[in-house]
C-alpha cells in the first residue's frame, strides 16, 4: 500500500531539483576552483604534521627574521621558527575556530529562524526584533564587546563568533522557510494530515538546506575574517596558540625588521575568504540562475 | 507618507532601545569586577571599604534597572558617564578622539565612492566579458582582503620602500590641515578600498537588474547610443537601489575604522575602543558601542525615509 504513504510522491521532485543544482554548481569554473582551493587549504593545515617541513615551535637562533630561501620557503620569524610551518599550523586554529563557529551559528540560526517563521504573532515578532537589534552593529564591534565580556580565548572566540553570525542566519532561515510554506508540496503535506514536526523535518528542512548551505559557506568566510581581525588587534586567539590573525599581528609588530613576515598569513586569509565567498555565491547562483 | 515616516521612526527608536539594553546587559554579565581595573590591583590587597566607595561612586551598587535608567537618562542629557579607568568623563575622551575618526571616515568614503561609482558606470557602458570579469574580480578580491592586510601592504610600499607618506599617528586638522590630510591619506585609501568593494558589487547588481528592464529595451530599440541609454535612463533609475549602499558603507566604515586605526596607530575612536576592551573600561566601551549602533540605526532610518520619498510603493509594504 505504498500509494497511501504521503512521502513517496512528495520527495521525488525535490531530489530531482537537488541533482540539478549540483550539476549547475559543478558547471561553474569558479565554483570548482574554489572547492579545490578550500580542499587544499583544509588538507594542508590539518595535514600539517605530514606536510610542514619543520616543527612550528622549534627555533633556530642562527636564523632570526630569515628571508624566504630554499630551506625556509617563507622565511623565519623573530625567534627563528619556520614561517611556512607556522602558517600551516596557524591555519588549523583559524579553520577550527571558523568551522565550529559556523556550525554553532547555523544551528542557533536555523532553530531561531524556524521558530520565528512557524510561530507568527508576538513570539516571532520578538525573535526577529532581537535579531534586528543584534544586526544593528557591525560584526567586529559587537565581537569586541563580547570579547570584553567573556574574555579572549580560542573557546570563547568560537562561541562569540557563533553567536555573532546567528541573527543573520536566523533572518535568512525565516525568509526561506516562509517562501517554502507557500509552496504546493507544503500544502500537499498539510492536506494529507502530516504533523507539524514531520513536515518540518522531512519536508521543510531538506528543501531549505541548499540555501542554508550557501549561507554556511559565507559564514565560514566571515568567521575567518572576524577572527583574524580580533586576533590582529590582540583580542582573539591568545599566545602560545597561533592563528593567521596572530601571525599577522606578530608580523606587523616586526614589520620594520622583515616586511615579508606578515605577507604570507595575510595571503592565506585572503585566499581562504575569497574561496569560501566564491563557493557560497556559486551555490546561490546554482540555486537561482536568474541571479547574475 | 507621514504615517510611513512615523512608523519607521518609532521602529528605529525601539531598535535603539533594544540595542542599548543588549549592550548594557552584556556589560553586566561580565565575570570579574570592573572596579578592580580602577584600582589596578587584585582583590585581596584592597580595603573592602575602598571598593564599596568606588562601587558607589560609579553607581554599580544599585539594582540593574536603576543603573540602566540612570545611564540612559544621563545620555539624554549629554552625559555618557565616566571612564572606569581614568578620571575623565567619557564625553571628554570621545571629544579628543572623534576628529581623527571623522576625518578618516569622510576621506575613506570619498575614496570608496570615487572608485565604485565610475567603475560601476563604466561597467554598464562597456558591457563585455573582460570588463565584467575585471569588476567582479576586483569586488570579490576587495571583499576578501581584510583592511589590515591592505594597510600593511600600503605601509610597506609607500612607507618602508618609497618613503612618500607617513604611516603612523595623526595630526589634528585644525592645527595643521595639510599635515593632517597627509597622515590620513594611507588609512583612508585602506578603508576606502574595503568600502569600495561591497559598494561596487551592489551597484553592479542593481545596474544589471535595471539593464534588463523593458524601458531600457525601448530606449535601445528606438536607436539611442549605449552611452545615452546609460546616462539618461540607466543611471537615474539605478540611483534608487544605490541608496542601499549607504547603509553598507556606514557599516563598513564603523567596523573597518577599528582595525585601520590600529594598523596606522591613529588616536581615534577605534583605538579608544580597543584600549577600553584591554583595560576593561566598561564606561567607555558601552558608550562607544552605543554611539556606533545609533549611527548605524540613524543611517538606515534616513535611507528608508528617502526610499519612501523616491519610491511610493515601499510606503505601503516596507517588507519588499
Amino acid at each position: 500500500m505504498s500509494a497511501v504513504n504521503p512521502t513517496v510522491p512528495l520527495e521525488l521532485p525535490s531530489r530531482g531539483v537537488r541533482d540539478h543544482v549540483l550539476s549547475r554548481l559543478l558547471r561553474q569554473p569558479a565554483a570548482v576552483i574554489s572547492l579545490v582551493v578550500v580542499g587544499l587549504i583544509v588538507l594542508g593545515t590539518f595535514g600539517a604534521p605530514l606536510v610542514a617541513p619543520y616543527s612550528p615551535t622549534v627555533s633556530d637562533y642562527t636564523r632570526l627574521f630569515g628571508p624566504p630561501s630554499w630551506s625556509h620557503l617563507l622565511g623565519t620569524d623573530e625567534i627563528g621558527r619556520d614561517l611556512l610551518s607556522r602558517v600551516l599550523y596557524g591555519g588549523r586554529t583559524s579553520l577550527t575556530v571558523a568551522a565550529f563557529a559556523t556550525v554553532i551559528s547555523m544551528l542557533i540560526g536555523i532553530a531561531w529562524g524556524f521558530v520565528a517563521g512557524l510561530r507568527e504573532g508576538w513570539i516571532g515578532e520578538i525573535l526577529m526584533r532581537i535579531a534586528d537589534a543584534a544586526m544593528g552593529m557591525p560584526a567586529i564591534l559587537l565581537g569586541l564587546v563580547l570579547v570584553a565580556a567573556f574574555g579572549a580565548s580560542t573557546l570563547s572566540l568560537i562561541l562569540i563568533l557563533g553567536a555573532l553570525f546567528a541573527p543573520a542566519t536566523a533572518r535568512l532561515a525565516r525568509s526561506t522557510l516562509l517562501a517554502e510554506l507557500r509552496s504546493e508540496y507544503h500544502l500537499a503535506a498539510v492536506s494529507v494530515g502530516a504533523t507539524r514536526t514531520r513536515i518540518v523535518i522531512t519536508e521543510l528542512l531538506p528543501n531549505t538546506l541548499p540555501v542554508l548551505l550557501a549561507r554556511a559557506s559565507l559564514v565560514a568566510a566571515d568567521a575567518i575574517f572576524v577572527e583574524a581581525s580580533l586576533s590582529f588587534v590582540g583580542l582573539g586567539v591568545q599566545p602560545p596558540d597561533a592563528s593567521w590573525g596572530t601571525l599577522l599581528q606578530q608580523g606587523y609588530t616586526n614589520l620594520y625588521r622583515s616586511y615579508w613576515y606578515p605577507i604570507f598569513p595575510g595571503i592565506m586569509i585572503l585566499v581562504a575568504v575569497l574561496a569560501l565567498n566564491t563557493l557560497g555565491d556559486s551555490v546561490q547562483r546554482a540555486l537561482d540562475p536568474s541571479r547574475s | 507618507m507621514a504615517r510611513y515616516v512615523l512608523r519607521r521612526f518609532l521602529t528605529s527608536v525601539v531598535l535603539l532601545l533594544l540595542s542599548s539594553i543588549l549592550i548594557f546587559l552584556v556589560m553586566r554579565v561580565i565575570p570579574g569586577d570592573p572596579t578592580l581595573t580602577k584600582l589596578g590591583g587584585t582583590i585581596k590587597d584592597v580595603d573592602p571599604r575602598a571598593l564599596e566607595a568606588i562601587r558607589h561612586e560609579l553607581g554599580i551598587d544599585r539594582p540593574l534597572p536603576t543603573q540602566y535608567l540612570n545611564w540612559v537618562g544621563g545620555i539624554l542629557h549629554g552625559d555618557f558617564g565616566q571612564s572606569y579607568f581614568s578620571q575623565f568623563p567619557v564625553t571628554t575622551l570621545i571629544g579628543q578622539r572623534i576628529g581623527a575618526t571623522v576625518e578618516l571616515a569622510v576621506m575613506a568614503m570619498l575614496f570608496g565612492l570615487a572608485i565604485a561609482v565610475p567603475a560601476a558606470t563604466l561597467g554598464a557602458i562597456w558591457r563585455n566579458r573582460v570588463v565584467d570579469a575585471l569588476l567582479s574580480g576586483f569586488a570579490a578580491l576587495g571583499m576578501a582582503t581584510p583592511a589590515f592586510v591592505t594597510g600593511i601592504v600600503l605601509i610597506i610600499v609607500f612607507g618602508l620602500k618609497l618613503h612618500w607618506l607617513p604611516t603612523q599617528g595623526y595630526v589634528s586638522f585644525q592645527n595643521h590641515p595639510f599635515e593632517s590630510v597627509k597622515t590620513t591619506l594611507l588609512p583612508a585609501i585602506t578603508l576606502g578600498i574595503s568600502v569600495a568593494a561591497p559598494t561596487l558589487r551592489i551597484l553592479r547588481t542593481s545596474l544589471l537588474e535595471i539593464g534588463s528592464a523593458s524601458y531600457i529595451r525601448t530606449a535601445q530599440g528606438k536607436g539611442l547610443l549605449r552611452r545615452q541609454v546609460v546616462v539618461r535612463h540607466l543611471l537615474p533609475n539605478a540611483s534608487i537601489p544605490a541608496l542601499t549602499t549607504v547603509g553598507v558603507i556606514v557599516g563598513h566604515l564603523l567596523g573597518g575604522a577599528v582595525v585601520v586605526e590600529y594598523v596606522f596607530a591613529r588616536q581615534g575612536l577605534g583605538t579608544l575602543l580597543v584600549d577600553s576592551v584591554f583595560q576593561r573600561d566598561y564606561g567607555v566601551l558601552q558608550a562607544l558601542v552605543l554611539i556606533a549602533a545609533a549611527a548605524f540605526i540613524t543611517t538606515s532610518l534616513v535611507v528608508d525615509i528617502l526610499y519612501g520619498v523616491i519610491d511610493p510603493r515601499l510606503r505601503v509594504n516596507p517588507e519588499t
